[in-house]
């Protein structure tokens, strides 16, 4: 078993508190990703379960056993790095193996993992160069084959695809996520790019400013957001956060029946629910205009407030026109405008 | 035009030797070349022994510099440990005192440790090298914290890390360090001199130099020879190694 769990975690440098109440579960065989702005917190929280950091308070515990204080080699552990750390003076086999040879595994076992390893990710005619004689995508394969040719289910991945270019990082986390699933691994996955998170993840985990904003399935972070950060970060392109002031209320207010503001609060609705209106809605002027083939962005503003909506194909408008916007009532998020967190409120029944 | 002069003194050491006396000091083109002077060279003092000291002694500084050097900069590169900065700073203070001015009292250390006139004894003041400690901490240093991180993961232990991440890495280093301290130690006249007083632990440089002593007559192609012979190893070493000799000046930048 290698379910991952931390227990009230709390990490700081000096007097900088890096993260607070840090409490998750990564299930055995589960690709956990954590996810956030950078500096958030989210490498080191990673550090502390791979052995690199040592957390202030609380424990980590894999596969049931409490190992705060093991170092990494203790942890049955493997690891991919940003910068795949790769050693120049090696080449790609005695890459891979050089855990393998640091762990006095015999020889005959080594070749025979080195040969499995090279021939799942295709590294198999380039296991005499040196690292300097790859590409990116090589690298990183080779970075992946030095965590699988170990044979322990837990894989820490810090970022491992930043440094490729947006086509290339499709194709692999694709083959990642195959990867995973065909050696059942729990991975735990950090990146800052949502999309990433969005498709590959079982479960995500937003971190923001060292605390967990929220923990669930892809669809849990979508739909129901459970603070204004989350519904802003998850989602492209982000979910538009207003405030309620008075163009937007005009248009709401007879979506809504929210009971007059005794707390401040904030409106959440995806540019993909809104919809261009002929006669209601709140009045807006077109500003920008982002032609994307499938869709369109349309970045309109309203008094002092920016809203974004996206149109399949072609819009039909150009900077300058002033529209009406609205949206089903079904579609909106309100969140506490003091400390950002979901509220629920009943929409009235009413078809727009 | 600098370097025409500098060779001059080399060239005439050349010339002087592979010729008769009598062409030492005269100039002139097809004059018969001749081995002879190093035949009567090598009988007149005890050369063989005297290559052979230097040779040891060389060896002996080089293996025990790389050895401590390498120990002592791994610790400044990698550990942070209680007085650290101060430890390093008298490290570098040593830098900055040349070991003649320690003469006297290092004559005396020896003695009392009752090594005197042995190749040992001019090699200890030089072992612990504040230069080599220096060049390899920065090199050591230039060395990514997640190669580090990815062996301690593959379970790499700190003296493993050393030996298999650090040290392969700083190759460059090494030989540059390496050239440095074999043409400075093969040369090193005052030190030797004064430590020692018998054939049994002579380098070459001392003596060539009691060899060439004017009491028994300045016979320049004799002592020409002697000194092509001593500055010999040395100058085929750097021609076989000048391309890395000057490669690994290079490279040691741009890593």
């Amino acid at each position: 078993m290698s379910t991952i769990i931390l227990k009230n975690i709390y990490k700081s440098w000096g007097t900088t508190q890096v993260l607070t109440k840090i409490n998750f579960k990564c299930e055995n065989g589960e690709l956990l990703v954590l996810l956030g702005p950078s500096g958030c917190g989210k490498s080191t929280t990673l550090r502390l379960i791979a052995g690199l950091e040592t957390p202030t308070s609380g424990i980590v515990e894999i596969g049931g056993k409490d190992v705060s204080n093991l170092p990494p080699v203790k942890r049955n552990i493997s690891m991919v790095f940003q910068n795949y750390a790769l050693f120049p003076h090696l080449n790609v086999a005695e890459n891979i193996i050089f855990g393998l040879k640091a762990r006095k595994v015999p020889k005959k076992e080594q070749k025979k993992r080195l040969e499995d390893t090279a021939a799942l990710l295709g590294l198999s005619d380039l296991l005499k160069r040196k690292p300097a004689q790859l590409s990116g995508g090589q690298r990183q394969r080779v970075a992946l084959g030095r965590s699988i040719v170990a044979q322990v289910s837990v894989c820490l991945m810090d970022e491992p695809l930043s440094n490729l270019d947006a086509k290339l990082r499709q194709e692999m986390r694709q083959e990642i996520r195959s990867l995973q699933q065909r050696l059942k691994m729990t991975m735990i996955y950090v990146t800052h790019d949502q999309v990433e998170a969005m498709t590959i993840a079982d479960r995500i985990i937003l971190i923001k400013n060292g605390v967990i904003e929220q923990h669930g399935t892809p669809e849990d972070l979508y739909n129901q957001p459970a603070t204004a950060f989350t519904g802003s970060f998850i989602g492209n392109p982000p979910m538009n956060i207003l405030t309620p002031d008075s163009p937007v209320m005009a248009a709401c207010s007879s979506l809504l029946s929210i009971k007059e503001a005794t707390t401040p609060y904030l409106l959440g609705v995806r540019p993909e629910n809104i919809r261009i209106s002929e006669d209601s809605g709140i009045k807006v002027m077109v500003e920008a205009i982002e032609y994307l083939g499938a869709d369109t962005l349309i970045v309109c503003r309203s008094a002092k407030q920016i809203i974004t909506l996206t149109v399949k194909g072609k819009a039909g408008v150009s900077t300058g026109d002033h529209l009406r916007l609205n949206w089903k009532p079904e579609h909106i998020h309100l969140f506490d405008a003091k400390d950002g967190r979901r509220m629920e409120a009943l929409p009235k029944d009413i078809t727009s | 035009m600098l370097g025409a002069l500098w060779l001059l003194p080399v060239i005439f050491a050349f010339w002087s030797a592979f010729h008769p006396a009598e062409f030492s000091t005269h100039f002139e083109l097809f004059a018969p070349l001749t081995t002879d002077n190093f035949v009567r060279a090598w009988s007149h003092a005890p050369f063989p022994r005297y290559l052979f000291n230097t040779f040891i002694l060389v060896t002996l500084i080089l293996a025990a510099q790389f050895i401590l050097c390498t120990l002592a900069a791994y610790g400044f590169a990698r550990f942070n440990f209680f007085g650290k900065n101060i430890v390093f700073a008298l490290v570098l203070l040593q830098l900055m005192i040349m070991p003649e001015v320690l003469l006297v009292e290092n004559y005396r250390t020896i003695s009392r440790l009752g090594l005197l006139d042995t190749i040992s004894a001019i090699g200890l003041p030089y072992m612990a090298s504040a230069f080599g400690i220096f060049l390899l901490r920065q090199s050591f240093k230039t060395i990514p914290k997640e190669l580090v991180e990815a062996a301690q993961v593959e379970g790499v232990s700190s003296v493993g890390i050393l030996w298999k991440v650090y040290v392969p890495l700083a190759r460059s280093t090494y030989i540059a360090y390496g050239l440095v301290s074999v043409s400075y130690h093969w040369n090193n006249f005052l030190w030797p001199l004064v430590i020692t007083s018998s054939v049994n632990s002579r380098p070459l440089t001392v003596g060539l130099a009691i060899f060439g002593a004017p009491e028994s007559g300045v016979d320049w192609s004799i002592i020409t020879a002697a000194t092509v012979m001593t500055m010999a190893p040395l100058l085929v070493a750097f021609i076989l190694f000048q391309r890395q000799f000057v490669q690994s000046f290079m490279h040691s930048g741009i890593k």
